[in-house]
């Protein structure tokens, strides 16, 4: 591979006396989608402004090209950011929201004719180019936010929570644009978003943070079966992962975790666990599978969501409130007794204490 | 520019809301028509008065209780425009008000956009030590101003103006200006930064033009400060070809033995008419900038 476009090494930035962000380490690799994605509050926005220039680095490096770019101001980065609020500028036109920038940089007329009418073929402006943003739905907005970015053609492109002011079904739609459009550049992009769906389905590289620290990167899906940490299974996925706490005990069958109340989970035969652990036991709501027989969990029916393709199904096991995904049409109704069979083969044990994965 | 008030449906078109829309119609003619109907009368009440009685003749005024002139004419404003120096006091008026426009305007947009963005030690005691020059009276910085301007030497020239009202206008308009710069949202100006403007592109591109009826606003207070302004003119000037149209309005009163009323409201409308043309053409700019939806 070639070298990243962009490396953080120990990056830290601090308010004040407080510190928000506690070391990042991470390297983007060139064309590649990666979000940035965790709760509320975890310095995604505030690690995104600093590789945009917008926020001074407190300690740390970034490096862009194999060049530390600490110092060089955010005006002279050649990287292109869409805001959430899109912050489009209300007393020009489309069009001269797309040119702002172009003429900033002294680019050639007809150079500046082309790229705008490209970005604007791309991004469905066309009909738009000579209304002012206050004109424009918010869709519509998002777009004009997206070609500003777009005729520059800029190595990297910074996107902080574009969609988290559309409808859903637009954001869907846009989501899906998106992407579309970056696997026709092929732009180094990093995205922000508090969505794990949205992280999920586009990026090739998820960074999930907490606090201001990353829990774990990688692609979506290894992130999604491997989750690292109990942080970040309970963060990817939806409906959650079923997180029970409990103690590894020994029975004739093997290993299994004793989680009180009589609530005996099973885990696989060959499972590595030393009896007596205190261990978080996670499994996702579609590794539940709703048994025919009396064999399994014995739960309770506390609330049925039919969502179409699939039922979500909240039960009551030991006290234990778990959700379930069957693909099933199911005739359950709150108060039905049904019996659970957690497929062994796909549960998570984490360490209670720390939170990793064992 | 597509005006949006035209694509505003009619609340009130359906037939059974009728009596609802006439009351809807009567309480807002209550609350909102007759009080601006006094407002109305009571600011142009005296003008009409001084536009009526410079129509009279001289002594007219004496004699009866007339709103209206006899026999309107306008010797008044032949005498007025005859008399030896109004040129000068004209030029004079209007030289120190463009440049106690300019120069305020300029440095305070300066100013503003610094205390709106910037955050630094004092920020806001500064702000505040900013409206002392206004908060003491101007009888009061009269006596020292003169010795001041004495030792200097600029008694009787432009300079003393420039200086005074300029240094008088600034607060004002600067407070003015951070408020509306203060109000132009963060990412807006972030997102110019990341276009590669620079803090004078984003000033002249960004800033000004959304800002642009705050600026027309600071621009009429510093129009009407300098063009109206009495206390120092009289205490720093007495060559009668230095003169400002205010303060020759005052000597009006004592030049002429017994008051000619006709000349002396000849005078003052003259005084007040430019201002009040640069009133109506900018305040037309604000508006058209607020409706055509450009500034939201
Ligand atoms: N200018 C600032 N001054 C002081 N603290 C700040 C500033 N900006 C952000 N913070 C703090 O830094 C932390 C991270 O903020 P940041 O905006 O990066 O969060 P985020 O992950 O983007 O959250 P969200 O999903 O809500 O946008 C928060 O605790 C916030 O209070
Ligand atoms: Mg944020």
């Amino acid at each position: 591979m070639s070298t990243p476009l962009v490396e953080l090494h120990e990056l830290r930035k601090s308010f004040g006396p407080l510190e928000v962000l506690h070391g990042i380490e991470l390297a983007i690799e060139q064309h590649a989608f990666v979000v940035l994605v965790g709760p509320s509050g975890c310095g995604k926005s505030t690690l995104l402004r600093m590789i945009a220039g917008l926020e001074s680095v407190t300690s740390g490096t970034i490096v862009m090209d194999g060049r530390v770019v600490n110092r060089v101001p955010a005006k002279d980065r050649g990287i292109a950011m869409v805001f959430q609020s899109y912050a489009l500028y209300p007393h020009m036109t489309v069009r001269e929201n797309l040119s702002f920038s172009l003429e900033m940089a002294k680019t050639p007329r007809d150079v500046k004719q082309e790229r705008i009418e490209s970005a604007a073929g791309i991004l469905y402006l066309d009909a738009l180019l000579e209304r002012f943003p206050a004109q424009l739905s918010g869709g519509q907005r998002q777009r004009v936010a997206m070609g500003r970015a777009l005729v520059r053609e800029p190595e990297l492109f910074l996107f902080d929570e574009p969609l988290s002011n559309l409808d859903a079904k637009l954001r869907v739609e846009m989501r899906a644009e998106i992407k579309a459009l970056h696997q026709r550049l092929r732009s180094t992009t990093i995205y922000v978003t508090h969505d794990q769906v949205e992280a999920m389905t586009m990026a090739d590289l998820v960074v999930v943070m907490n606090d201001g620290r990353i829990e774990q990167l990688g692609p979506p899906l290894e992130l999604y079966d491997r989750p690292a940490t109990v942080f970040v299974a309970d963060f990817l996925g939806s409906p959650a992962m079923n997180l029970i706490a409990g103690t590894v005990a020994e029975s004739e069958a093997g290993p299994v975790i004793d989680a009180g109340d009589d609530l005996t989970l099973p885990l696989s035969p060959g499972s590595a666990v030393r009896p007596g652990a205190e261990v978080v036991y996670g499994l996702r709501p579609e590794h539940l599978r709703i048994g025919d027989g009396p064999a399994g969990l014995a739960a309770t029916v506390s609330l049925v969501e039919p969502a179409g393709f699939e039922t979500h199904l909240h039960a009551d096991v030991g006290g234990q409130v778990v959700r379930v995904i069957s693909t099933e049409r199911l005739d359950a109704v709150p108060g039905d007794s049904i019996a659970l069979v957690p497929d062994t083969a796909r549960v998570h044990l984490f360490d209670s204490r720390t939170g990793a994965r064992l | 520019m597509v005006s949006r008030a035209e694509r505003a449906p009619h609340p009130m078109r359906e037939s059974g809301m009728f009596t609802a829309g006439l009351r809807h119609r009567v309480g807002r003619f209550l609350l909102i028509g007759i009080p601006l109907a006094i407002l109305v009368i009571w600011t142009t009440l005296p003008i009409l008065w001084a536009v009526l009685s410079s129509l009279k003749e001289s002594l007219e005024i004496y004699e009866s209780n007339t709103l209206l002139p006899a026999n309107p004419n306008l010797d008044g404003y032949r005498t007025v425009l005859a008399m030896r120096g109004f040129d000068s006091w004209l030029f004079n008026s209007f030289l120190v008000t463009v440049v106690a426009t300019i120069v305020p305007l300029v440095l305070s947009i300066f100013a503003a956009y610094g205390f709106a963005r910037y955050a630094f030690r004092f920020r806001h005691i500064l702000l505040l030590l900013y409206l002392v020059p206004r908060i003491i009276p101007r009888v009061s910085l009269i006596v020292p101003l003169n010795s001041l301007m004495s030792d200097l030497g600029l008694i009787n020239t432009y300079w003393v103006l420039f200086i005074t009202y300029t240094a008088s206008a600034i607060p004002l308009s600067t407070w003015i200006l951070v408020g509306f710069f203060a109000a132009i949202p963060k990412e807006i100006e972030e997102s110019a930064t990341m276009d590669g403007a620079n803090m004078w592109h984003r000033l002249r591109r960004v800033i000004l033009p959304i800002a642009w009826p705050g600026v027309v606003t600071a621009a009429v207070l510093c129009i009407r400060e300098a063009w109206n302004e009495f206390a120092f003119v009289l205490a720093l000037i007495n060559e009668t070809s230095m003169r400002t149209l205010p303060y020759q309005l005052y000597m009006l009163k004592d030049s002429m033995g017994v008051q000619d009323y006709a000349v002396y409201n000849a005078f003052t409308v003259l005084t007040v008419l430019p201002l009040l043309v640069v009133y109506l053409l900018l305040e037309r700019r604000v508006v058209e900038s607020i409706v055509s939806g450009a500034v939201k």
